[in-house]
Order: structure tokens, then sequence, then C-alpha cells
């Protein structure tokens, strides 16, 4: 179209146009008149519900870019919501976190949000929080005890499909041995039982897989690089190895590379998507990452919480999830918008 | 070199034949027998030269930690002068630092932290055990604080010389293996060949005995507690190499138990002044054996846990057996 053109489509279309505009601005007064009231109603009705708030957060531990990003990102929610974010650090230690939640029963925070790495570390005080009139969300890694939310993977679901597309990578028609290794992370975490078991569940759909290995790690590069080390030198035609999380496979992926096996061996992780882990797929270290997006948690994470506090419902009367969509990142599409950095 | 290597030799004289080093490399030597016929793939060259690897670290580690418990002492700080001065090198790296820059920023901590532990110990007179264990947790917190900005810190793409320490290869060896070799010849030189190396044995047998024989007892403390956390940074130099990035999650891991229990498995008695270093090669040789083996059969990790519980109580309970104590031999904790 030239630009005489459009000049000229502009200049006729100019009374239509100032016909809209009249009328549109008759509907817009009567609709801001009673559309305005109600937006106003009902953001006083939200602020009633929310505002002043406190969401009480203990993740296992910070200084991971995963809990640092979630943590990041909630406070953003929290300050958006007019709630205060209370942030609790156990630094790892399971006798902290357990000491954490009971101070925190006693403290009475409106919501408790906690990322439980042990299926039944925290199952006895989270059903005690709840009774005392505390909103849980569990985040990511959940207790054998099911509190009003969960927000996270679904690990069945993760460990499926690294499954599904190892079946493709090193199945019966792939011309490689069809053997697997697994790092996973500590054995009585919801992520390590349940990533497992969905990973088996679609390998089972080819007989000529075989899982050769399947160490715990717990969630350590250090302890990964040497278990792969050491099955390399015991399988040196393995096909894939999958980790339970990004940053503990780092460590096999440096193995695979010091046994100059980058090629043959394609290696697997899922993870948050932290910026190390797209490094690691552009870098070739990684064959694959499935990402949970850390970030998309937070957010999700907060609008649980949000819900909860508006539903007006009694703790133990909500039974709800939000399962993160997991996305791939491939040497094919990798692009740094997929992972994150901390900010600050 | 013999069980008894070393100038404490005269006092082995009862249990020469069979000490602590003779029984453990007996028993390793066992172990690997079981394992080569058992275990599919163990007794290949790959596989000795990948358990050498994976145990090159903590051999690195019980050196340094052998020379403060032959001098009746004990660095629980060890893990945490290793991560930490690591730590700091990796981040330097990936913030752009020339490579000679961090490596010397790095060790400076790591003697730092020898020195202020050494000084503690020595003039203060607080329990090395106590002094260690705080100022293992005191470093740590100020590290993260102040200097470390996450728990791990990466080495990025482009530094292949600095990951050849731990991921390079030298006539098919492991360059971890590499440096515990030389290390430990150094180390072993220094023990048996210098008048420190006796100063130590003699500072570990009897402090008060030492320090009126004219031996500067104070001073040699301070030195062997930079030994240990200097050692610690090479380390902790390798095991970045490794994994291209350090975790300093790892100071708490079980590796300090880890170290404790080569140093003591291979006959470095808690009550000082004994054991040499060919005890640090059988004590990580029997765990590498171990490790390897266990990794082989697939175990799980608590299964893991309870072997390694048990093989070190059963060191202690020989340690215990072949140095009774008296109040001469009071060890570390009692």
């Amino acid at each position: 179209m030239t630009r005489k053109n459009v000049i000229t489509r502009l200049i006729k279309s100019l009374p239509a146009a100032a016909a809209l505009v009249v009328a549109g601005g008759f509907a817009a007064d009567a609709q801001q008149l009673a559309g305005g009231k109600s937006s106003g109603e009902l953001r006083a009705l939200v602020d009633s519900k929310l505002a002043g708030k406190t969401v009480a957060w203990m993740p296992t531990t910070l200084g991971f870019p995963l809990t640092d990003m979630w943590t990041h990102v909630m406070q953003q929610e929290a300050d958006q919501m007019g709630m205060t974010l209370d942030v609790r650090d156990p630094g790892w230690n399971p006798d902290t976190m357990v000491q954490i939640v009971n101070s925190l029963i006693a403290d009475k925070p409106d919501v408790m949000i906690v990322h439980n790495f042990n299926v039944q570390l925290l199952a006895k005080q989270l059903k005690k929080a709840e009774e005392a009139g505390i909103h849980v969300v569990q985040v990511n890694m959940v207790s054998n005890y099911k509190t009003g939310a969960y927000v996270g993977a679904d690990w069945g679901q993760v460990g499926r499909m690294v499954g599904e597309d190892v079946v493709q990578a090193c199945g019966a028609n792939s011309g490689s041995s069809g053997k697997v290794a697994v790092v996973q992370g500590d054995l009585t975490s919801a992520a390590s039982i349940e990533q497992l078991a969905g990973f088996k569940e679609a390998l089972a759909a080819d007989p000529s897989i075989t899982i050769v290995s399947e160490q715990d790690a717990a969630w350590d590069a250090s302890k990964a690089n040497t278990i792969t080390a050491t099955v390399l030198q015991q399988h040196p035609d393995l096909c894939a190895t999958f980790g339970f999380w990004g940053t503990m496979q780092n460590g096999a992926a440096q193995a695979v590379k010091a046994a100059g096996k980058t090629d043959q061996v394609k290696v697997y992780a899922s993870g948050e998507g932290n910026r190390q882990d797209c490094t690691n797929v552009d870098d070739g270290l990684f064959y694959k990452f499935l990402n949970y997006s850390a970030p998309r948690q937070g957010e999700a994470i907060m609008s649980a919480v949000s819900f909860m506090l508006q539903s007006g419902l009694a703790p133990t009367d909500i039974r709800m999830a939000h399962y993160s969509r997991p996305f791939w990142v491939t040497r094919d599409n990798v692009d740094a918008s997929m992972c994150f950095d901390v900010p600050g | 070199m013999t069980g008894t290597s070393g100038p404490q030799s005269f006092m082995r004289s009862k249990d020469s034949l069979l000490s602590q080093e003779v029984i453990v490399m007996l028993v390793t030597l066992f172990l690997c027998a079981i394992f080569a016929v058992t275990l599919p793939g163990f007794a290949t060259v790959g596989n000795l030269l990948t358990m050498g690897n994976s145990v090159a670290i903590l051999g690195m580690l019980s050196l340094g930690m052998g020379v403060v418990v032959i001098g009746r002492g004990l660095d629980l700080s060890q893990i945490t002068a290793m991560a930490v001065s690591a730590a700091i090198v990796c981040q330097m790296i990936g913030s752009g630092y020339p490579i000679p820059v961090a490596l010397l920023a790095g060790l400076a901590v790591a003697l730092a932290i020898g020195v202020a532990n050494g000084l503690i110990i020595a003039f203060i007179e607080i329990p090395a055990l106590f002094t260690t264990l705080a100022s293992g947790l005191l470093v740590y917190g100020i590290a993260r604080i102040t200097v470390l900005d996450g728990f791990i810190s990466y080495i990025p793409k482009g530094n292949d010389a600095f990951l050849y320490l731990g991921q390079g290869r030298l006539f098919g060896i492991p360059f971890p293996v590499i440096v515990f070799i030389i290390l430990a010849v150094l180390v072993h030189f220094m023990l048996s060949r210098t008048s420190v190396g006796r100063f130590i044995y003699a500072h570990g047998d009897n402090a008060d005995t030492a320090r009126l024989s004219g031996i500067p007892v104070r001073p040699l403390t301070v030195f062997e507690y930079c030994v240990s956390a200097v050692i610690g940074f090479l380390a902790g130099l390798v095991m970045a190499a490794m994994n291209a990035s350090m975790n300093t999650q790892v100071i708490n891991s079980t590796l300090i138990f880890d170290v404790i229990l080569v140093v003591v498995l291979g006959g470095i008695s808690l009550i000082g002044g004994r054991g040499s270093v060919w005890s640090v090669v059988v004590g990580a040789a029997l765990i590498g054996t171990l490790l390897n083996g266990m990794i082989i059969m697939n175990l799980d990790s608590n299964l893991q846990s309870i072997i390694k519980g048990l093989v070190l109580l059963g060191a202690i309970l020989l340690d215990n057996f072949l140095h009774p104590r008296n109040e001469d031999t009071a060890r570390q904790g009692d």
C-alpha cells in the first residue's frame, strides 16, 4: 500500500471514525459509571481479604538460583497484593526446618509456604498447622501429607516426558546399546521417587532399554560426577544419563565430557531453568533439558495463596494443585529467554 | 616402603608385623580380589584409574589432615577452607579476573584460615576440636555474606587450561591422581626427611617433652594448620576443575568425616605421633575400593552409609586395640 493510498483511506473513513468515537464516548461514560463503581468495590473486597496478611516462606535453603528466584518473584507478588512475606532460611538442615515450622505454628501467619525435601519430614507439623487455621502451600517437593495447595512440577509427568524422549533416542531403532543411567536426588524426596516411577513407566514401552545404574547423588554435582565416571567405565557404550536436577547433573555432564563421550552419551536433566542450565545445553554438555521454570512457579505459588485467602474457606477444606508446564530446551531451540538470572 | 616407615618406627617394635597399615592393605587386597571375581569390569586398568580419580580429592584432604593429626590436632574447618577458597577462585575467574590473580586470592584466604586456626590453638590454647569447628562455621558465614553470590560458583566456558587440573589426563592417568601422587611424595619427604617433619611427630607424641627439648611447638602448630588449609585449597581447585563449578554446600556434607575415616583407618592414630603418608594411601585405597564396588553393585546410599560407618567403627576399635589409652595418650575429643 502506498503512502498516498493510506492517507486517502484515512480521510474517507473520518466521518465513520468520528461517529464511532462519539458513540463510544457515550458508551464508555455509561460503563464507567456502573463498571467503575463495581471495579472499585471488587478492589476493596480483594484488599480486605489480602492486604496486611502475612505469608511465611521456608525454602529448603536460600542460595540456589531455584530458591532465590522463587523468593524474588514471591516478594514482588506479595508487595503487589499488599502482603508481608516472611522468609525463613533453614540452611538445608532438617532439624531447623522442623523447628521453623513449629515456631510458625505458634506465630500463626495467614499462609505458610514450604519447600519440603523429604516425604516424611514435615508431615505431622503441616497437618497441625492446617488444623491451627494456617493455609499451607507446598512447593515442588511434597510431603506424604497433602496440604491445601501444591504448586510445582508433576514429577510423574516430568519423568515420563524424559522417558519418552529416551525411548526415541536409545530405543530399539536407534542403533544404540539401549543402556541408560539414572542419577537420583535424595532417595526420600518426592521429586526422586515420582520422577523415577514416571521415567520407568515410559521406558517400559521399549524392552530393549535397560537401566544400568540408579544411584543417588543427594543433589550434589560432585557425587553425580563420581558416579557417572564409574558407570561410564562399566558401560562404555552407555546411551543416556538422566539426572533429576540440572544443577546436580552438571557434574555428570562434566564426567561425560572428561571421558570424551559428549557425542555418544545423551545427558538429560530436568530443572528450574537457571542460567547455567541453558548454558549447558548451548555448550553441548546437556543433550536436552526439561524446564519447569522457577519464575512462573513463583507467580503460580502466589496465585494459589491469593485464591486461598480470597476463598474464605478453611485450610482443611481446600485441596488444589497447580502443576507447572514443563517445556524442552534443546540445542535447536535454546535461547537466552528460556532461562533466568536471579536479579540483584 | 614398609608399614613402619618414618621416625616413629621405633615405637612399633611389638606390632610391626601386623601394623594397622598392613592390616588395612591386606583388607583392601582381599576386597579387590573378591570384587575382581564377582564384579565384571572391576579389575580393569580403566576402572582402577577411575577409582583413583574418585578418591584423589579425599586422599589429598587426608594428607593435610594427616599432618595435623600426627601433631595431635584436628582440623574440622578443612572443608570450609577448601570450598570457600576454591569458590572464590571460581567466582573471580567468572568475573573476568586473570587465573593467576584468582589463584593467589584463593591461596591467601586458605592461608589466613590456617594461620588463624594455628594462632588460636597454639597461643590461646583452645582445644583444636572447638577452634576449628567454630572457625569453619564463622569463615563460611562471613564468606557467604560478603563475597560469594550463592552456593554454586561456575567456571565459564573457555577456561580449559584450568579444567585440565580436574579433567585432563597425562599418559592416560587422570590429572587428579597425579596431583595426589605429587602431594603424597612431598608430604612424605617433609614428614620423614626433614627436621620439621620429625618435630611434628615429636609434637604429637608428647607436646610437653617436645617443648622442653627446645622444639618451637607454637609456631609448629601454626605451620601444621597452614599445611592442612593449603592442601585443602589445592583439593578444592581439583574439585572445582572436575565439576567446572564449586558448590559450597559440600561444607554441610559428611566429607569431613570421610577424611577423618581415611586418616584413622590407615593408622594415623588420634593420639598423635603415629602413622605416615603410607597410612593415607592405604586408607584412601580401601575407601576408594569400597565406594567403587558399591557404585558398581548399584547399592543405595543408605546402605553405603551403613557400610562406611561400620568400617570407621572397626578402624577406631583397631586403633584402640593397637594403641591402648592412658593419660599420656589422650586423644582429640576425650
